[in-house]
């Protein structure tokens, strides 16, 4: 009965807190999406239509697949970069490690907008990419290459993401048995080998962890592509945003939304086997 | 009996009380005004003979940035006194109850307001916005970065200026000014007529840097060079760019510039009507006005402000020329909920158009 109240006790607060701004929203955008408008009269009117433009509109599913592309790409760089980073971490940092990991966290004190913005910065045509290419003689005239594109979308996402997936995955080799690798040694394996056939394997679960901790968000980005994406680098939280901002049209905006939440919940599921809720956590 | 007598004469003196506030009429019945408004509208220099007819009347704002905010809120229940969205969601306004008929008489600075521009806030023999300020959208060019300077609207697809070129990230700006240039009347289209406007806004993006979003930014981009020509910009950052010593020019396409007006319309829900009249007549007051025209660049619905506002810009835009409002400038019109969803819905399709 004890165990019962603390429990009780423990997960009202955040369970309420989800219930009011993350369940209930959820279900009021539910019921718009069968929704004819947004306003007066139409809002009561029952029907299936905003599916089925979704069903016609090849132009948002193009975007929806092109945004799923572009999110995977950023996970995959992001646990690229950070694979090196959280192993040297974990098994050369010595001491020195909580200082270093430190040192990873802190670009994420600063605002989100001040990071993409000094990305702006960084890209355009006056900016230090441009004066670095000038100076080597690489290029004869300054021009906001990069900028505005999908791969500028994808760069400031991944330099934003990244400590985010270097922690899941340096938890994940901190787990890991130093005997294991002792023992794989002492039975003559040569380091890549007890490395790609023990490090590796034991820290899937952290990097899928890692994985999923930028897909998600970045599958639904819209700040992003609005300042450095450009005409070829918008996705589909544009979309979105566009059909609750301006086109006022919040039926077909929650249909494109509970369509990409069914599509995350699918990948989630499926990961899902693969990883255990507390790697997300990194602890 | 002493308490009787007591509670007969409290009730006395509050029927007299009563009495009195109702003979005065004039004295507000609310502390403060809430205006709905774009945020950079709020300074008191807009009003400032509201200041002193009351001031004990707070004014406080309440900000949007964009129209469709504006609307949604005020549809999502909040009570707004007075507000100022732009002509092209005018009618909706009034088709959805929103706003109220405005007295014209008690307005003194009604009798110089711009007829044409009046005529826009009139629905159904009703004055239910005032005009306020005017602007237009053309394209700003840099002069100095490209080899010929643009006088058409199709300019904006010649390669000649791939790359460096930005639309305004706006659906009816777009399908408007793409009409313009396809020669078709922009609030008359068949769905042919439609089919190729979006073709052709597909067609623009080779030439296109960017969308722009943010009208500060895009001045900084030309400034810094990345772009040549801004599409749908508006008269404030041609000046800002020539006051900062930048070679732009702020061209008259062949077909003619597009022109907006926005205006205050009184909220079907507003507190005191004396009030919301006094605020809108300061706001057209020629003092007013003119501060508008010398700070923001653009036009002013009370021709008495042309009089007293700087000479020079009002000689740089034309605003003096009573052509440019009837003749010279192709002025967006108040659309229907069926024309604002195919125009958002073009846009939309192209933007996602791979």
């Amino acid at each position: 009965m004890e165990q019962r109240q603390r429990v009780a006790l423990l997960l009202g607060p955040p369970g309420l807190w989800l219930t009011v701004f993350f369940l209930v929203p959820l279900g009021i955008m539910a019921v718009f999406s069968f929704r004819a408008g947004s306003f007066g009269a139409e809002r009561e009117l029952f029907t299936l239509d905003n599916y089925r433009q979704f069903l016609q509109d090849s132009a948002a599913q193009h975007l929806l697949w092109r945004s799923t592309g572009m999110a995977f790409l950023t996970a995959a760089f992001c646990i690229l970069l950070a694979y090196p980073l959280a192993y040297f971490l974990s098994f050369q940092a010595g001491t020195n490690r909580l200082t270093l990991l430190t040192v990873l966290i802190i670009p994420a004190w600063t605002s989100f907008l001040l990071r993409i913005l000094a990305w702006k910065v960084i890209l355009g045509s006056t900016g230090a990419l441009n004066s670095l290419l000038l100076w080597t003689g690489l290029i004869e005239e300054t021009a906001p290459i990069l900028l505005f594109s999908r791969e500028a979308v994808i760069v400031a996402l991944v330099y934003v993401w990244l400590p985010f997936v270097a922690l899941p995955i340096f938890a994940g080799l901190e787990r890991i048995d130093r005997r294991l690798l002792e023992a794989a040694e002492d039975l003559g394996c040569r380091p890549w080998q007890s490395f790609l056939r023990i490090t590796l394997p034991l820290s899937i679960p952290g990097v899928l962890a890692g994985f999923l901790s930028v897909f998600i968000p970045t599958l639904g980005e819209y700040v992003t592509p609005l300042l450095v994406g450009g005409v070829n680098g918008i996705m589909y939280g544009n979309l979105i945003q566009d059909q609750f901002t301006r086109a006022l049209n919040w039926p077909l905006g929650s249909v494109l939304s509970l369509v990409m939440l069914f599509l995350v919940v699918l990948f989630t599921l499926g990961f899902g086997r693969r990883v255990r809720l507390s790697d997300l956590a990194g602890v | 009996m002493n308490t009787r007598h007591r509670i007969s004469r409290t009730i006395g003196l509050a029927i007299g009380g009563l009495t009195l506030a109702a003979c005065a009429g004039a004295a507000p019945q609310v502390s403060n005004l809430i205006v709905l408004d774009w945020a950079g509208y709020e300074l008191p220099e807009f009003w400032a003979p509201f200041a002193e007819a009351y001031p004990d009347i707070s004014v406080d704002y309440s900000f949007f940035a964009e129209d469709a905010e504006a609307f949604a809120k005020l549809q999502s229940g909040f009570e707004a006194d007075v507000l100022h969205p732009c002509s092209s969601w005018w009618g909706l306004y009034v088709e959805n109850g929103l706003v109220q008929p405005i007295d014209t008489s008690r307005l003194t600075n009604w009798a110089s307001v711009q007829p044409d521009l009046a005529a826009q806030g009139q629905f159904d023999g009703e004055q239910y916005f005032i005009p306020w300020e005017w602007g237009y959208e053309s394209i700003l060019v840099r002069t100095d970065l490209v080899e010929q300077v643009p006088d058409s609207w199709t300019d904006l697809w010649d390669p000649q200026y791939a790359g460096h070129v930005a639309l305004w990230d706006a659906g009816e700006a777009n399908f408007v000014m793409t009409a313009v240039a396809l020669g078709f009347d922009p609030y008359n289209t068949t769905p042919e007529q439609r089919q190729q406007i979006r073709q052709r806004l597909v067609e623009i993006k080779p030439n296109l840097l960017t969308y722009w979003v943010d009208y500060s930014e895009m001045a900084q981009m030309i400034a810094a060079g990345d772009l040549w020509m801004a599409s749908n910009a508006w008269p404030d950052a041609y000046g800002y760019l020539l006051d900062d010593g930048y070679e732009v020019d702020y061209i008259e396409p062949a077909e003619g510039r597009l022109g907006w007006v926005c205006g205050y319309g009184i909220s079907s829900t507003a507190r005191d009507l004396d009030l919301a009249h006094a605020f809108l007549d300061a706001l057209l007051a020629p003092e007013s006005m003119a501060y508008l025209i010398d700070t923001y660049y653009y036009g002013a619905a009370n021709a008495a402000a042309l009089e007293i506002a700087d000479p020079d810009i009002v000689a740089l835009l034309d605003l003096s020329d009573p052509g440019v409002l009837t003749r010279r400038t192709i002025f967006y019109q108040t659309l229907t909920e069926e024309q604002r969803d195919f125009m958002t819905s073009i846009w939309d399709e192209v933007k996602a158009a791979p």
